[in-house]
């Protein structure tokens, strides 16, 4: 209740500090808005070329994207803990965050929240509207449910891969580029896996789990049975890895050695 | 009196990486690393009751810092036993942080972009203050610290003395019955310093505060403190009291002189000395000589009468030792040749 | 010129010291590549050319694009931005050096490294898992590192152009972030600018990001003919001529107003 109260406290205040710099806020949302326009351009452009690709049509294919986009966009308003090494570890501000009462990776989805990133639910929901109006898609009076459901496996997905990874600074204190590198990584969820090979498939099914967070859960809106198995383990998938990375955490604050030595 | 902070046997080691030099030695550090292990606290025994006011200190790496993380509950100890108020730091951070105070001198507590009132509302959330105790305790914060008019700044329009009112405003904001504080002076001018002083004074007295207090400015010490724990290379090399640390170290007396003549050295200045068992040392401006004594009459006399009648003088200052000369011997000598 | 050289192997030994970069980018950049000759294999399907590309060529120019990406691509941008937040700036001026120049070769220094550490054998690797055509003609091989060396400098002159634009936003980490995903798909790393649809073609002539790119890929994939190489290492060079024109301007207008804003 507590971390509740402090929550909305937090938001509070960053709606506050960000509408005092409204420029910047227009602006990041401008370039959300521009990288989303980026990735569906790419697709619209190949299928100029093409109209399948391993069965999916352009339309199925937009719609998964527009899915992706919903979880993807609630995990960069509260995980986007890309700069955590530099920031936290060698700037040393994990010091401040582990004199505080609350827990200290609660502290920093609360330091580093963006909400603006928000914005991205609208664009996801609308290119899914796009697209499902295209295909015809009929929904049942317990999908809304199952998309609250669905996005929130996705994004505890997307939130434990980058958690675990930020835990790795704890243990190293080399900058890593995984990070930035991760969100390449991560876009390949939003295409159909059965367009890549058995191996990478494997991957992005059991080990960076980044197909929870759009061909599968998508793939239950879309009605392609042959996928209901993966879709119904979303929220289980994204359960056990949030779990495993809270572990790893707070296994990695008691690895942390403090900025300057 | 209780035991506020009780150390035992406390360690911590760092696994340092050397880099090879030159550009081979880094091609060779891709593949393989060179570790070692480097005890930044080694094995540190020490008390602190509550209500007392203890100044740490030591050089740059003595290992001041690691321990003070140890017991705010940011590291983890390599070994040893730490208690603060009752509980082990980080096995149990979230409630052992609410009975402490943290106060980093370089590193600010307070969020950069917003007022400093809604700082310390969200700080009120963050520790569960109660609002009548907050107005209770922090009306009185505010006033002695007179941040009254600064209160709807941000952060960052403030000076640095104003910033660090605030930083400790902050850290006493749960009323903690522990404060830590690491360089809380540092860069500050003489009245700020003088000020925070006083306000710590008073929280102690007010509501019996304990403080730890690591600083290089001595005179922070000197005001505050009557105790100090002294550490070099990860170990104590002294706890105790500070007026004894005069009395053991600092027994004599210094003889400034600022000769007219120009000519003067060390060669010709020592036979002055000679059955006195004093030393010269060199003042910090031209033809300023120290002759380093006992500190008694009859030798303070006389030294002062050989060496007016034979050389001539234009100043003469007789002071005693410094506690930062005391103890800036102590880290050259050693505590043995006190 | 002394300090210059120097900063580039400052540089080229601060990128030595994390190895853990070293060792998770070929990594990464292999599962990026690899994830798009997937992709690229599945719009394929049974076609055997799309726009006069066969698949193979594909392949080759999704890996040798990305590989490339790791000489040119740098955070330059973001560093400026950092330093000019921090105040930072102001000292860099009082220096006895051009900044902007010395920007230039740590972003150097910090490519020479990724070439050698990161795309040679991240190459290697890459055509060992995927079949990847390699040209036999050492004329397409020079071209190929001609046309390099002007990607590395046009990308790192939008660089400091997004990097000084800080001056004049504050917190300008969203339009660096809108450059990246623009330049990614407006350079022909994400796919050949060939597949635009003409009008597209017609206006990204007009603009420098081809140049990042699409040009020397399609050299190294023997995509272009002799005269179109030509022609594109030309415009290369006419971009980085032009883009001399607005960084300069901007610059001295940033540093004006950081006297009177005093950093």
């Amino acid at each position: 209740m507590k971390y509740v109260a402090l929550f909305f406290q937090y938001a509070a205040q960053y709606m506050k500090t960000r509408l005092t710099y409204r420029t910047d806020m227009i602006v990041e949302i401008g370039s959300d808005l521009m990288s989303q326009a980026v990735n569906f351009v790419f697709i619209l452009l190949v299928f100029g070329h093409t109209t399948m690709i391993s069965g999916w049509s352009r339309d199925e294919i937009i719609f998964i994207y527009g899915f992706f986009l919903v979880p993807f966009a609630i995990f960069g308003a509260f995980f986007n803990i890309w700069d955590f090494n530099e920031r936290y570890i060698v700037k040393g501000e994990m010091d401040r965050i582990l004199t505080r009462p609350i827990h200290s990776l609660f502290q920093i989805v609360l330091e580093r929240m963006e909400l603006e990133s928000l914005f991205g639910v609208l664009t996801g929901t609308a290119v899914m509207i796009y697209a499902g109006s295209r295909l015809d898609l009929t929904f049942a009076w317990y999908d809304p449910f199952m998309m609250v459901l669905l996005v929130l496996g996705g994004t505890l997905v997307y939130a434990s891969i980058f958690v675990l990874i930020a835990s790795i600074s704890f243990w190293s204190d080399s900058p890593t580029s995984i990070m930035p590198m991760m969100y390449n990584i991560g876009n390949y969820g939003r295409y159909p896996v059965n367009i890549y090979n058995s191996i990478i498939r494997f991957v992005l099914t059991w080990i960076l789990p980044f197909a929870f967070v759009g061909v599968y859960p998508a793939a239950y809106f879309l009605g392609r049975e042959e996928w209901y198995t993966y879709a119904f383990l979303t929220p289980v998938i994204g359960l056990v890895f949030f779990l495993l990375s809270i572990f790893m955490w707070n296994v990695g604050v008691t690895k942390y050695r403090g900025a300057g030595n | 009196m209780e035991n506020m902070i009780e150390v035992k046997d406390l360690r911590k080691e760092f696994k340092s990486h050397s880099s090879r030099s030159g550009l081979k030695g880094a091609f060779r550090d891709l593949f393989t690393r060179q570790y070692k292990v480097v005890p930044a606290v080694n094995d540190i025994s020490f008390t602190v009751k509550q209500g007392e006011m203890v100044g740490y200190i030591g050089e740059n790496g003595a290992g001041k810092s690691t321990s003070i993380k140890m017991l705010t509950g940011i590291l983890t100890p390599t070994s040893g036993i730490v208690r603060v108020n009752g509980m082990d730091p980080h096995k149990e951070r979230e409630q052992f942080v609410r009975s402490i105070g943290v106060v980093f001198g370089q590193r600010s507590q307070l969020w950069w972009d917003i007022a400093v009132q809604e700082s310390f509302r969200l700080l009120k959330k963050v520790y569960n203050v109660p609002d009548a105790e907050y107005k209770r305790h922090m009306n009185h914060v505010i006033e002695s610290l007179d941040i009254a008019p600064l209160l709807d700044k941000p952060v960052r329009k403030l000076s640095l003395g104003q910033r660090m009112r605030c930083e400790l405003a902050a850290a006493l904001l749960h009323n903690p019955p522990l404060l830590f504080l690491d360089e809380p002076t540092i860069g500050l001018d003489v009245l700020v310093k003088l000020k925070i002083r006083e306000f710590l004074k008073e929280m102690n007295e007010k509501y019996n505060t304990t403080v730890l207090l690591t600083t290089h400015d001595l005179s922070d010490i000197e005001a505050l403190c009557e105790r100090v724990v002294m550490l070099d290379e990860g170990k104590i090399i002294y706890d105790g009291q500070l007026d004894s640390l005069r009395s053991n170290w600092g027994e004599g007396k210094q003889i400034e002189f600022q000769f007219a003549d120009t000519e003067v050295d060390k060669r010709a200045l020592q036979p002055l000395l000679a059955e006195f068992d004093g030393v010269w040392t060199q003042g910090d401006r031209e033809n300023v000589w120290i002759a380093n004594v006992l500190n008694e009459e009859q030798v303070i006399s006389e030294v002062i009468g050989r060496v007016v009648a034979a050389h001539k003088i234009t100043d003469l200052k007789v002071h005693e030792i410094s506690i930062e000369d005391i103890i800036r011997n102590i880290y050259e000598e050693g505590v043995t040749n006190g | 010129m002394g300090k210059y050289i120097e900063m580039i192997r400052i540089r080229f030994l601060m990128m030595l010291a994390y190895r853990t970069n070293y060792y998770s980018g070929i990594l990464i950049y292999s599962i990026n590549i690899g994830a798009y000759y997937f992709l690229w294999n599945a719009i394929y399907g049974e076609k055997s050319s799309i726009e006069g590309m066969s698949a193979l060529q594909m392949t080759s120019y999704v890996a040798i694009a990305w590989m490339a990406r790791a000489f040119y691509f740098n955070n330059i941008d973001r560093e400026i931005a950092q330093e000019i937040k921090e105040g930072k700036v102001a000292v860099e001026l009082i220096r006895p050096y051009n900044y902007l120049l010395m920007k230039t070769m740590q972003g150097l220094g910090e490519g020479i490294f990724r070439l050698s550490f990161f795309s040679v054998p991240g190459m290697v690797i890459v055509a060992l898992i995927f079949p990847i055509a390699f040209s036999a003609h050492p004329a397409t091989w020079l071209m190929f590192a001609v046309s390099l060396v002007f990607s590395f400098l046009i990308n790192m002159q939008i660089n400091l152009l997004t990097g000084i634009l800080t001056f004049f936003f504050y917190n300008n980490t969203g339009l660096i972030r809108a450059k990246r995903v623009v330049i990614d798909l407006f350079s022909g790393l994400l796919l050949p600018i060939s597949f635009f649809p003409g009008w597209a073609q017609q206006i990204m002539n007009y603009l420098p990001f081809q140049g990042i790119s699409y040009v020397p890929s399609m050299i190294f994939t023997e995509g272009f003919t002799k005269p179109e190489i030509v022609h594109a290492v030309l415009l290369q060079v006419v971009w980085v001529l032009i883009l001399l024109l607005p960084i300069q301007i901007i610059w001295l207008i940033a540093r004006k107003q950081l006297v009177v804003q005093g950093g």
